[in-house]
């Protein structure tokens, strides 16, 4: 036993001299109020208009107001109304109408694409009818709703955000240009003190050596190879400080720094792996897979090794 | 369109540090990118919301009238707003339930008329008969 009170449009339908009308009615105000860019004056005497020749016989702003509710139940009492007392020919009429309504200020809104699909769906009006009667209604195709959770939507319809975001963008790139730019001569100039130190070095250097070769010059000769040497040595000493141990190139045939966690190894291994796999190189050369599963070997020789030290 | 809340995972009524924290947990780059284009700006989160709502009333209605699977109702919409079918009730047989109910008590009102015209006036004659006695009871007593 429902106790609950009669609602506004329950009061409204059995009021009416047509239920099939009143119903029709709430529908096509339900479009109007998702026309947008229309004043309230305006839908008013649209929706009178359109209503001509019903006979429910009561009051349009009650039937308005619901509408502008959003009142789920009342719409869905309204169609269940009309499917129950519409013929198929109705029910195109009804579409007709409701295209009508909802397209005479030109673009037809988001809302009404799914609204007027409802109401395609509700009919039993299948998609290429509906399809012709816009095009007939309108002079235009029924095209596919637009859909504003993507990006390229906001793009179509709010360019102008989009036109500050890039300057935004733009000015922040040319800030940071710049201060690269201004990073790149303080390091030119201070390439350029170096130079100028080195230089000075040099010839004083060279002004030493010229004193002593002047002094001795046999053994300007030798201490000439002397330094050469001791160059050499120079160089090879930092090799030579930290001799690698067979973890570090391990770690290097993996690409990695000493000190790599197993989980880079891991990574490193998988990438390298995929790169090197000599099924990879399988329609050039011979030569060329055999290098590869050369490499591939050594990589996986690492890696094992890796796995076994590191556990 | 699509519901980019539930894709997400937020609940629509989210604030916006909810929400920028769940776009930026999003795994996929291209959901992410449209995720922020619609929540990065309140006048576009706004509309969305509004086409949102819409969509999840003509979802609803679908539901309860059997259109789910509609010709119409296909797609990312078809997929993001569908709804189960809830315990739908028939607004129109609930409506002649309801009438019906209501006309029932009124012929059972109508029919008892005499009797309760009989019970009404008995009722003010007794009261009329106290509130005399009352007065005149005091009007001796002075």
């Amino acid at each position: 036993m429902s106790i609950a009170r009669f609602s506004p449009f329950e009061l409204l339908l059995l009021k009416s001299r047509s239920q099939v009308d009143t119903a029709k009615l709430l529908l096509l105000a339900w479009v109007l109020c998702h026309r947008q860019q229309v004043s309230e004056g305006q839908r008013r005497r649209r929706l009178a208009q359109v209503s001509v020749h019903f006979r429910h016989g009561h009051e349009l702003a009650p039937v308005m107001q619901i509408a502008q509710q959003q009142d789920l139940q009342a719409i869905q009492l309204a169609a269940e109304v009309l499917r129950r007392e519409c013929s198929r020919e109705h029910g195109l009429g009804v579409m007709h109408q409701a295209i009508a309504v909802a397209t005479d200020t030109g673009e037809l809104s988001l809302a009404n694409h799914y609204i007027l699909r409802f109401l395609a769906d509700l009919f039993d009006v299948p998609p290429a009818t509906l399809a012709t009667l816009f095009q007939e209604l309108t002079g235009r195709a029924l095209t596919a709703p637009e859909d504003p959770s993507r990006d390229a939507y906001w793009r179509i319809h709010d360019a102008e955000h989009y036109a500050k975001y890039e300057a935004e963008q733009a000015r922040q790139a040319e800030a940071a240009r710049q201060q690269a730019r201004q990073e790149q001569q303080r390091a030119e100039q201070a390439r350029q003190r170096q130079q100028e130190a080195d230089q000075a070095r040099e010839q004083a250097e060279r002004e030493k050596a010229r004193q002593r070769e002047q002094q001795h010059e046999r053994e300007r000769s030798r201490r000439h190879r002397q330094s050469h040497q001791e160059k050499k040595h120079n160089h090879e000493q930092p090799y030579r400080a930290t001799p690698p141990d067979r973890t570090t190139r391990a770690l290097a045939v993996l690409g990695l720094m000493p000190g790599a966690s197993k989980l880079e190894v891991r990574k490193a291994y998988r990438r390298m792996a995929q790169m090197h796999h000599p099924d990879r190189f399988y329609t050039e050369s011979e030569h060329r897979i055999a290098l590869a599963s050369a490499r591939f070997q050594r990589i996986k020789s690492a890696y094992d090794y890796l796995m076994h030290t590191y556990q | 369109m699509r519901d980019l809340y539930q894709r997400l995972g937020v609940s629509p009524e989210a604030n916006d540090e909810e929400l920028k924290q769940a776009v930026a947990r999003c795994p996929n780059s291209a959901l992410r990118q449209d995720a922020e284009a619609v929540f990065g700006v309140a006048s576009h989160r706004q509309s969305y919301h509004q086409a949102l709502e819409t969509l999840n009333d003509i979802g609803q209605l679908r539901a309860r009238l059997g259109l789910t699977h509609g010709a119409h109702w296909q797609g990312d919409v078809a997929n993001d707003f569908s709804r189960p079918p809830d315990q739908a009730v028939s607004r129109h047989d609930e409506l002649v339930d309801r009438v019906s109910h209501a006309v029932s008590l009124y012929n059972r009102v109508r029919g008892r008329r005499g009797f309760l015209l009989l019970i009404a006036a008995f009722g003010t004659g007794t009261g009329i008969g106290i509130a005399v006695g009352f007065t005149l009871s005091r009007v001796f007593a002075a």
